[in-house]
């Protein structure tokens, strides 16, 4: 695991900050930002979760030996509140300058007469300070037994993607003519930016299918992707490269004895494997991490938590669920897609279809808040299928979930470039931030409210709130580890990652 | 509650809720395995309109518990109305954990999972049912 540390910011936290640093007046102004803490395989990060501006004169002063320094009654009230919600306090102010930041001799002797001090009060949680410079940022974090580690970068996420480092590094451009023509639209670090991404799908049938087709053919560097199930002959008018091999379809066919259509669904392939071919046929140099698994199980969802960018393309309520949770826990931004028709139950007639794409977690909505995860759905979901078959269950209302792959395309096209155009800097700052809802058979497109409840418990600011609280909160996960019915016929995918092999 | 015992932190909670609100009746638990718990009540108090005068009250805490509903409930299989009339809607026959049952179908259609806990979902079952 690599040692580097780095800040995430919502977008929102940042343009705030900005504002107070640098209004205008080339001056020193200083706040205070509260962050979670999560571990990763690409280092430590700390997430931006609240931001406290030092008012001028008030709570920002001349200093004694500095030029400005933070009163110890803002610090304080702070700091402890950084030790009851186990979060790290960050002390920010600004110095001049565009592209570099550093800290200054004083600036450094003031950490080192006063962090050891509130290291001790914060009981173990690292504080530390960060200097912005307009488009820069540098860091000095102060952990425990004596360590002490500098910031490598900061990413600001939300409706756009932007990094700040203490000096600016030598252009990633990639002059890869594969890409030529994609280069003309995203640019020349566009390409470069993409190849770097490490990209979550969750779900594998007909919209994750899709998004593998896309992002792998953008030149993402890293799809990771989960999916627990089997191709089966149904899927094949929607699933991106299956064929009917892959649902062993001779097998499966309803007129073979029931034994035999069951070894045939068995034997079949994951849908992970086939998302596993697609991908490599797209981009050959692509990294791929696949999960025959699902993302309700603790193990599984691990593997989302480092990720830049979340594609939520499983339908079931359980995932909405822990994908919101990840997203708004982890400032991991994302979208969710779906796409749904209404029947009339009386009369069978197709009354609306429509593909949604809702962005979520930071700069985007929330499906908690949002009444879009059903505390119904979720609990029938977790019944086996004898205890659904006791219990009676009142029959829904008549909503389907159609299979139909011009429908998925719309959705996963539009989520698709809801990604790349947030990476790649190029939604414009004034753009649309509801959820899209397309209607084909009325040829509209509509925009839904995307709440943010402040009171919400997934991405409200309150005590409670999972948000930006990293790994010191529990996921809502299933505490087992995913199954495998066949770990003796692990052999016949030796290049697909599973749940289980990853230990 | 036994350390080993693998339930999430927000059902461990609901769990020592439930023995706190029911501190005269036995709250059994049996772990489902993937971090929720299958519950019994024993012994709550019920009578008119019912025969009983009590019933034992069963249920599942899911592992996405608060998020996820608690629903249904159930009570004893010889439940009985003292005007011999029949249940009515809302129950119907049904098993808990392979036992025979009387399924008590309340589903909270407005769900908020920071106030509606287990034992508030419990208690509101209880009065609707004593109220039919």
């Amino acid at each position: 695991m690599t040692s580097q540390w780095t800040l995430t910011i919502p977008d929102g936290l940042y343009d705030r900050l900005q504002a107070h640093l640098f209004p205008g007046d080339g001056d020193e102004h200083g706040a205070v930002i509260l962050a979670g803490v999560t571990q990763g395989p690409r280092g430590t990060r700390l997430l931006a979760r609240e931001l406290h501006l030092a008012a001028d004169g008030v709570d920002y002063v001349p200093g004694q030996r500095g030029y400005r320094m933070l009163k110890a009654e803002f610090i304080r009230d702070r700091v402890l509140k950084a030790r009851n919600e186990r979060l790290v306090y960050l002390a920010i102010h600004n110095h001049g300058g565009g592209s570099q930041a550093a800290f200054s001799a004083d600036d450094l002797r003031s950490h080192e007469r006063g962090y050891p001090a509130l290291l001790d009060i914060t009981r173990g949680m690292p504080v530390g300070a960060l200097v912005f410079a307009e488009n820069a940022i540098a860091g000095d974090i102060w952990l425990s037994r004596g360590r002490r580690v500098g910031l490598a970068s900061a990413t600001i996420v939300g409706r756009r993607f932007q990094r700040l480092w203490p000096t600016l590094p030598r252009s990633r451009t990639i002059h890869d003519p594969t890409y030529d023509r994609q280069a003309r639209l995203l640019g020349p670090d566009g390409n470069a930016l993409l190849r770097h991404l490490r990209v979550g799908i969750i779900g594998a049938g007909g919209v994750g299918s899709l998004l593998v087709e896309f992002l792998a053919r953008l030149g993402v560097g890293t799809l990771v992707v989960a999916d627990p199930d089997r191709v089966d002959v149904t899927n094949l008018p929607r699933l991106v490269g299956a064929t009917r091999w892959d649902a062993l379809a001779t097998l499966s066919d309803e007129r073979r004895p029931q034994w035999m259509q069951r070894l045939g669904r068995r034997l079949a392939s994951t849908k992970i494997s086939l998302a596993h071919r697609i991908a490599r046929r797209a981009s050959p140099s692509i990294a791929f991490e696949g999960i025959v698994g699902d993302i309700a199980d603790a193990d599984v969802a691990q593997r989302y938590l480092d990720c830049d960018y979340l594609f939520l393309a499983a339908d079931t309520m359980q995932a909405r669920l822990v994908c919101n949770a990840i997203a708004h826990q982890y400032l991991i931004p994302g979208v969710q897609i779906g796409c749904k028709a209404r029947v009339n139950e009386a009369s069978g007639d197709l009354e609306q279809v429509f593909s949604v794409v809702r962005p979520l977690g930071p700069g985007g909505g929330c499906l908690w808040c949002g009444q879009l995860i059903s505390p119904a759905r979720l609990q029938q979901e977790a019944e086996t299928e004898q205890e659904r078959r006791q219990q009676r269950y009142v029959n829904e209302a008549g909503v389907v979930a159609p299979s139909v792959i011009t429908l998925n395309a719309v959705a996963a096209a539009h989520a698709a470039n809801e990604f790349l155009f947030t990476v790649t800097g190029l939604t414009k700052p004034d753009a649309e931030r509801a959820f899209a809802r397309f209607l084909p058979l009325d040829r509209r497109m509509v925009w839904d409210e995307s709440p943010n409840d402040p009171a919400c418990p997934e991405c409200g600011p309150g005590l409670n709130s999972r948000y930006a609280k990293g790994d010191e909160v529990l996921l809502p996960t299933r505490s087992r580890r995913a199954a495998t019915r066949w770990p003796g016929l692990r052999w016949l995918y030796p290049r697909i990652v599973s749940a289980e092999q990853d230990d | 509650m036994a350390p080993q015992e693998n339930y999430t932190p927000a059902v461990r909670r609901a769990l020592e809720e439930l023995e706190r609100a029911f501190p005269d009746s036995a709250v059994i638990r049996e772990q489902d395995g993937e971090g929720g718990a299958h519950v019994t009540v024993e012994d709550v108090p019920l009578g008119p309109p019912y025969r009983q005068t009590t019933t034992w009250v069963g249920f599942r805490l899911g592992f996405q518990y608060p998020y996820a509903d608690v629903y249904p409930h159930f009570v004893r299989d010889d439940l009985t109305r003292l005007d011999g009339n029949a249940l009515g809607a809302g129950l119907s026959a049904g098993r808990f954990r392979e036992k025979p049952a009387t399924q008590v179908s309340r589903r909270s259609n407005n769900l908020d999972a920071t106030n509606q806990t287990a034992v508030l979902k419990l208690l509101k079952v209880l009065d609707w049912l004593r109220s039919r």
